[in-house]
């Protein structure tokens, strides 16, 4: 009769043992992380519109490079627009719209699959915004300007363009359409 | 107080051995319930294991925007790895050593010495900078291939769907049109890399008749550097190049595998579900057989809710010493047994979250399969239970 009760006690004391066996869980892989934000983003930011601005696809064709140029577009054109940590993001054409990766897309819409990533090319545009001295700054754009996904903004700043065809607008400041 | 109401903790014990056979019987359903358990969450665990130890969250794969983020169908130019180094900030290096690995990855037919159908297996072409870019690989017999030789993986036997002697060093696989020596066997923390075979670059290259690369990998100081790979991709829009780090590139996999695995946990519970059921029947048979002694303890003075945990306790001992037989077992003969897929091949890992599954599963069928059935016969009046047969 003893050693029944001695049985059953091991097994029931056994058990949390055997629960607490066993490596440990790993820690799931981590993202890249972002700085916290120690720039002032509001000296990036204009209250005003300014005049003259073109859309991504006439300042990819026209614009030449190191000429002030002021662009329009919005934040979007890739299921990723921004970069993260980094205060540059994808702009599209705003004549342009995106679709859902699979549906069907009829002229002026592009989806975000790898399907449509050569027409994706023509009509977007990386925006980086820079310091005085020229250098991209280090916090992600989101927490630096308050700007989301799907917003209207209207760039300022001037045009890098090489030989082979890319575009990058390098932005001193910028309006959010709201 | 309330011990003096409840019933002595060998009476419920006792009775476990009054009835060996039926108590053998329930322990074997029991057992067999939570190792089913066991085997589904140990491939659950091992599947999610095998693609978070892959991804290193300071490496980015560089490789073709048109792939559709598959990479064996990715073709990029040969110059891609210094044109990365030579442009991106932040690079690891070491002793002049840039920790950038270009590689040549795809599936294809393999055969071995004693398979008579090739198996589908994976073939990484590489330098020697990538145990630099692949920290996880360790060499642990033989050595790194030289020209006409191989590099296997501890699971590209399983991959293969060959044996383990087929692999062995010094045998011979043979895959697009050349036959190879197996050169050494390499681990890699139970990541993905463990089901391929590694060759020398150059040496597949020439096999193959390519001059282009899959992907590149590169180690970056910091997980924060991995965007300026990134941004530098989006700004060169002519090489036509996508940059994810490694982390983020096998977390997209693990949402890939999502339904496998929630299928897994739907598995789960339909079969815990089904060993509760089984321990009702088990327990109204053995509840129904004593009504007579049920009611002669409350005659006695025993309270119902006594009896009730003495019937709770007996079934819960039982499923508790089912759940210890299963987790030896599953210790002993499930974990690390090798499992093929699409990725690869991964081990079934009865670890410390699969044991935990298991024995709360062998509790509740413990608990909620004794409770109806002891419920039923203490509702019954004494006098009407005393005269039952």
């Amino acid at each position: 009769m003893k050693s029944c009760h001695r049985l059953s006690a091991l097994a029931l004391l056994c058990l949390p043992i055997v629960i607490g066996c066993g490596s440990a869980g790993e820690s799931s892989a981590t993202a890249a992380r972002t700085p916290a934000v120690s720039i002032d983003g509001s000296k990036f930011l204009l209250s005003e519109e300014p005049d003259g601005a073109v859309g991504v696809i006439t300042a990819r064709e026209e614009a030449e490079d190191g000429m002030p140029l002021v662009m329009v577009g919005r934040i979007g054109g890739s299921d990723k627009p921004w970069i993260e940590g980094r205060a540059a993001f994808m702009v599209l054409d705003a004549s342009m719209n995106v679709v859902a990766e699979g549906e069907d897309s009829v002229d002026g819409e592009i989806c975000t699959g790898d399907c449509c990533a050569t027409e994706r090319l023509a009509c977007t545009a990386l925006v980086k915004v820079i310091d005085s001295e020229g250098q991209l700054i280090a916090v992600d754009s989101r927490q630096l300007l308050g700007v989301k996904e799907a917003d209207m903004v209207v760039v300022e700043g001037r045009a890098q363009k090489d030989k082979s065809g890319n575009f990058v607008m390098l932005a001193n400041r910028l309006f959010i359409r709201r | 107080m309330l011990g003096q109401r409840l019933l002595p903790w060998d009476y419920g014990v006792r009775n476990l051995f009054r009835r060996p056979s039926r108590s053998a019987l329930t322990l074997g359903g029991l057992t067999i319930v939570v190792l089913l358990v066991l085997v589904v969450v140990g491939f659950i665990r091992g599947l999610e294991k095998s693609l978070s130890a892959t991804g290193n969250p300071n490496v980015v794969l560089v490789y073709a925007l048109s792939s559709a983020a598959d990479i064996e169908n990715s073709s990029i130019p040969g110059r891609t790895p210094s044109l990365l180094a030579a442009s991106v900030d932040g690079v690891r290096r070491q002793y002049g050593v840039e920790y950038v690995s270009p590689e040549l990855y795809l599936g294809t037919r393999i055969t071995t010495a004693n398979m008579t159908e090739p198996g589908m297996g994976l073939v990484r072409g590489v330098t020697t900078t990538a145990p630099l870019v692949r920290g996880q690989v360790q060499i642990v017999e033989g050595t790194w291939p030289q020209a006409g030789e191989v590099m296997v993986g501890r699971l590209a036997h399983s991959k293969l769907g060959a044996d383990k002697e087929d692999l062995a060093i010094g045998e011979q696989v043979t895959f697009d049109g050349r036959t190879w020596t197996v050169s050494g066997h390499f681990t890699a923390a139970g990541s993905a890399f463990e089901s391929e075979i590694w060759a020398p670059l150059a040496e597949l290259q020439i096999t193959l008749k390519r001059q282009d690369l899959s992907l590149v990998a590169v180690n970056m100081d910091s997980p924060e550097r991995v965007a300026d790979v990134d941004l530098f991709c989006r700004e060169r829009i002519d090489l036509e190049l996508k940059a994810v780090s490694e982390s983020v590139y096998y977390a997209s996999l693990q949402k890939h595998y999502k339904p496998v695995r929630m299928l897994g946990w739907v598995v789960v519970a339909l079969v815990a579900g089904s060993g509760i059921f089984a321990g009702l029947n088990t327990m109204y048979g053995a509840v129904v057989g004593r009504i007579r002694e049920l009611a002669t303890l409350q005659a006695l003075g025993f309270r119902r809710r006594a009896i009730l945990l003495t019937l709770v306790q007996e079934a819960t001992l039982l499923a508790c010493a089912g759940a210890l037989v299963a987790c030896l077992v599953g210790l002993v003969l499930v974990d690390g047994s090798a499992v093929r897929f699409t990725m690869g091949a991964f081990m079934l890992s009865v670890d410390s979250v699969g044991i935990a599954v298991a024995c709360s599963v062998a509790a509740l069928l413990g608990i909620v399969g004794a409770l109806p059935p002891a419920v039923k016969a203490m509702r019954l009046p004494v006098v009407e239970a005393i005269k039952s047969i």
